[in-house]
C-alpha cells in the first residue's frame, strides 16, 4: 500500500531532543561504580551498614515507582506490603506451635508470597469490573488499607506484639558459614539484590505488559478501547510491586531486629512517596537515588543540627521540588523508555 | 451476511431521546456516512455500537454475534475499532510504541510475535515514519488523529467506527484523511466503516451511502446526492449549513 501523499503542511517543529538512552546508561554505570567502589574506599562499617539499609529502601521505592511512575496508580498504602513482609517473617520465625517457628530462609519466600497474595486479593477488589477504581478513589482505598494495617498491628495482641511489635530472633546469613547481617556482608547482599530488582523491573517495564502498563498511565480508556484487559495488566504490576515491597520489608526488619506498627502505616507509606518524588517519578533510577539521598541527609543532619534538622530537611525538600518538579533525575523521563 | 445490523436501538437520557428506534445495516465493503445536526444522536449511536453505552431497547449484531452485554474491550477483540473525535493516543509513548500497542495481541497469554513489519507498513501509510521516535504528545492535532487511525487499524478491525475524524483539522488535512480512509477501504484493510461527520465535503469523499439522523431517529438514507435532494433533510440539516 502506498502512503497517502498529498502533503500540504510542513511537519511541526520537532521538540528539543531529550537526553539520549546513553544518558540513562551513563547514570546506571555511575551508580553501579559507586555501589562497587564505596566499600573499597571506606572502612566505616557503620556507614556501609547504613547504606545497605538504604538499598532496601531503594527496592521499596522501585516497587512504588513501578505502579505509580509507570502505571499511574498513586498509592498511599504501600507500607502495608513493606511492613507486612517484616511482620510475617517475624511471626514465622518467632512464634511457636503447629509448624512454627521456621528458619528465616523458609520464612522469607513465604512472606514475599503472602505480600503478593495480599496484593492479588486487593487488586481483584479494586481493579475488576465496570466499577474498577482509579485515580483518587484508588489512592483513598490504599490509604484506608494503611490505616487498617496499622490498627490491626496495634490491636493484634500476642500475634503482632501490639504497640511494642515483635523482636526478631533471626539473622541474615547462613549460620556457621557466612553472616550477612551487618556491615559489608549486609551491604553486598542488599546491593546485589537492588541491582537484580532494578534490572528485573526495567525488563518488565520494557516488556509487553510493561508497555501496556505505560499506556494505562497515559490513557487508560484508549487501552481498553484497543481490547486489552486493563485489570489484568494492573494486577500483574500490583502483585509484582507488592512482592518487591514485601521482600524489602522482610529483609529490612530482620536487619533492624524489630518490627512495629509504624512499619505498615501511613507514615512509612508517605516517606516512600517522598523518595520517589525527590528522585524523579517514572524514571526507576530516580527513586533509587531519592531513597539513598533523603535518608542519608536525614541521618546526617539529625546528628549535627539537633534542634533544626527536621525543618532543614523540609526546606531542602521543598526547594528541590520547586526547582526540579520532575525530581533530581527527572531529565531521564524526557527520553521515552524503549 | 451483514457486517453490522442495528435493529430498533433506543437510548434515553432522562427525558431526552438521544437515539430513538434506529435501525441500519452495514454490508461488507461499505463506508457509511452518519450525518446530522448537533444532538442528533450520531456519537451516541457509535457509543451504543461499541458498547460504551448500553441501549434501553433494540439489538446490535456484529456479523452473526449479538454483542449485547459485551464490554468495549470485548467488542474490540471481536473486530470493532473506534477512533474518537478528540485524538486518543498515548502522549508519553513514541509514535512507534503507540502503533505497537495497536498491533500486539490483546490477550497477554497469547504469544506476542513481532509486529515490526505491520507497524512499519502503517507508519508509512499514515506518513509518520520519520517521526517514529517522537512522543505522540508532540504531534500536531492532525497527525495525532492519523496516528490513532493507524493504531486502531493495527488491531485489524473488521468494522471501523470514526467519530468526526476531521474535527479540528485544516481542509488539507481533511482531504488527506479522506484519501487515507479510501486507501484503507480499497486495500481491504477494513471490511466496513461508519464515519460520523459534520463536514459534508468529507462525507462525500469517503462514503458510499449516508444516513441522516435527526433528533435521535433516521431521517433519510441513501447516496450523498439522494439525501442532499431530500427536502426533509434540507429543512432539518443541510439548509442550516448553507
Amino acid at each position: 500500500m502506498q502512503p497517502v501523499g498529498d502533503r500540504t503542511e510542513d511537519p511541526p517543529a520537532a521538540p528539543a531532543p531529550g537526553p539520549g538512552r546513553s544518558t540513562r546508561r551513563l547514570v546506571e554505570i555511575a551508580l553501579l561504580v559507586l555501589l562497587v567502589a564505596l566499600p573499597l574506599v571506606t572502612n566505616d562499617t557503620f556507614f556501609i551498614d547504613r547504606v545497605g539499609r538504604y538499598f532496601l529502601f531503594a527496592i521499596f521505592a522501585i516497587s512504588v515507582d513501578l505502579i505509580w511512575g509507570y502505571g499511574g496508580l498513586f498509592t498511599f498504602g504501600h507500607a502495608a506490603f513493606f511492613g507486612g513482609g517484616g511482620y510475617l517473617v517475624a511471626m514465622l520465625t518467632t512464634r511457636t506451635g503447629w509448624f512454627l517457628p521456621v528458619p528465616f530462609w523458609i520464612a522469607l519466600p513465604l512472606a514475599v508470597t503472602a505480600a503478593a497474595v495480599l496484593a492479588l486479593a486487593m487488586s481483584y477488589f479494586v481493579f475488576s469490573g465496570r466499577e474498577a477504581l482509579r485515580g483518587v478513589e484508588f489512592a483513598v482505598v490504599t490509604l484506608a488499607v494503611a490505616v487498617l494495617a496499622e490498627r490491626l498491628a496495634n490491636a493484634g495482641g500476642t500475634v503482632t506484639g501490639g504497640q511494642n511489635g515483635i523482636l526478631m530472633q533471626t539473622r541474615l546469613g547462613i549460620p556457621g558459614v557466612i553472616s550477612l547481617h551487618r556491615g559489608y556482608g549486609f551491604y553486598a547482599l542488599t546491593g546485589l539484590l537492588l541491582v537484580a530488582v532494578y534490572l528485573g523491573v526495567r525488563r518488565f517495564i520494557r516488556s509487553r505488559p510493561g508497555l501496556v502498563l505505560r499506556g494505562i498511565r497515559d490513557n487508560e480508556d484508549r487501552v481498553d478501547l484497543l481490547g486489552y484487559d486493563v485489570a489484568q495488566v494492573k494486577r500483574r504490576a500490583f502483585v509484582l510491586s507488592g512482592a518487591l515491597a514485601g521482600l524489602a520489608g522482610a529483609l529490612f526488619h530482620v536487619h533492624e531486629g524489630i518490627v512495629s506498627p509504624g512499619a505498615v502505616g501511613v507514615g512509612s507509606s508517605t516517606l516512600v512517596l517522598l523518595w520517589v518524588v525527590l528522585g524523579g517519578r517514572g524514571t526507576l533510577l530516580g527513586p533509587v537515588v531519592g531513597a539513598l539521598l533523603l535518608p542519608h541527609l536525614t541521618a546526617s543532619l539529625s546528628g549535627t543540627l539537633l534542634d533544626t534538622w527536621l525543618v532543614t530537611v523540609g526546606v531542602i525538600l521543598v526547594a528541590v521540588i520547586v526547582l526540579l518538579p520532575a525530581g533530581l533525575l527527572g531529565f531521564l523521563a524526557k527520553e521515552p523508555e524503549p | 451476511m451483514s457486517v453490522l445490523t442495528v435493529d430498533a436501538v433506543s437510548k434515553h437520557f432522562g427525558g431526552l431521546r438521544a437515539v430513538d428506534g434506529v435501525s441500519l445495516r452495514l454490508e461488507a465493503g461499505e463506508v457509511r456516512g452518519l450525518i446530522g445536526s448537533n444532538g442528533a444522536g450520531k456519537s451516541t449511536l457509535l457509543d451504543l455500537i461499541f458498547g460504551r453505552t448500553r441501549p434501553d431497547a433494540g439489538t446490535i449484531r456484529f456479523g452473526d454475534t449479538d454483542v449485547a452485554g459485551l464490554a468495549p474491550a470485548a467488542r474490540a477483540r471481536l473486530g470493532m475499532g473506534l477512533v474518537l473525535q478528540v485524538p486518543s493516543v498515548f502522549p508519553d509513548l513514541t509514535v512507534e510504541q503507540n502503533l505497537r500497542l495497536g498491533a500486539l495481541p490483546k490477550r497477554l497469554s497469547t504469544p506476542a510475535g513481532d509486529p515490526a513489519a505491520d507497524v512499519a507498513r502503517v507508519l508509512d501509510l499514515v506518513e509518520l515514519a520519520a517521526m517514529r521516535q517522537e512522543r505522540a504528545g508532540h504531534l500536531s492535532h492532525g497527525r495525532r488523529q492519523w496516528l490513532e487511525i493507524g493504531m486502531v487499524l493495527l488491531t485489524r478491525p473488521r468494522l471501523l467506527l470514526l467519530d468526526e475524524p476531521t474535527s479540528g483539522m485544516t481542509r488539507a488535512e481533511s482531504r488527506h484523511t479522506a484519501t487515507l480512509l479510501r486507501r484503507l477501504q480499497a486495500a481491504g484493510d477494513v471490511e466496513a466503516m461508519i464515519v460520523v461527520e459534520h463536514n459534508i465535503e468529507f462525507v462525500g469523499l469517503v462514503s458510499d451511502r449516508v444516513t441522516v439522523l435527526h433528533r435521535g431517529a433516521v431521517l433519510a438514507s441513501g447516496t450523498i446526492a439522494d439525501v442532499q435532494q431530500d427536502p426533509a433533510v434540507q429543512a432539518a440539516y443541510l439548509g442550516r449549513l448553507r
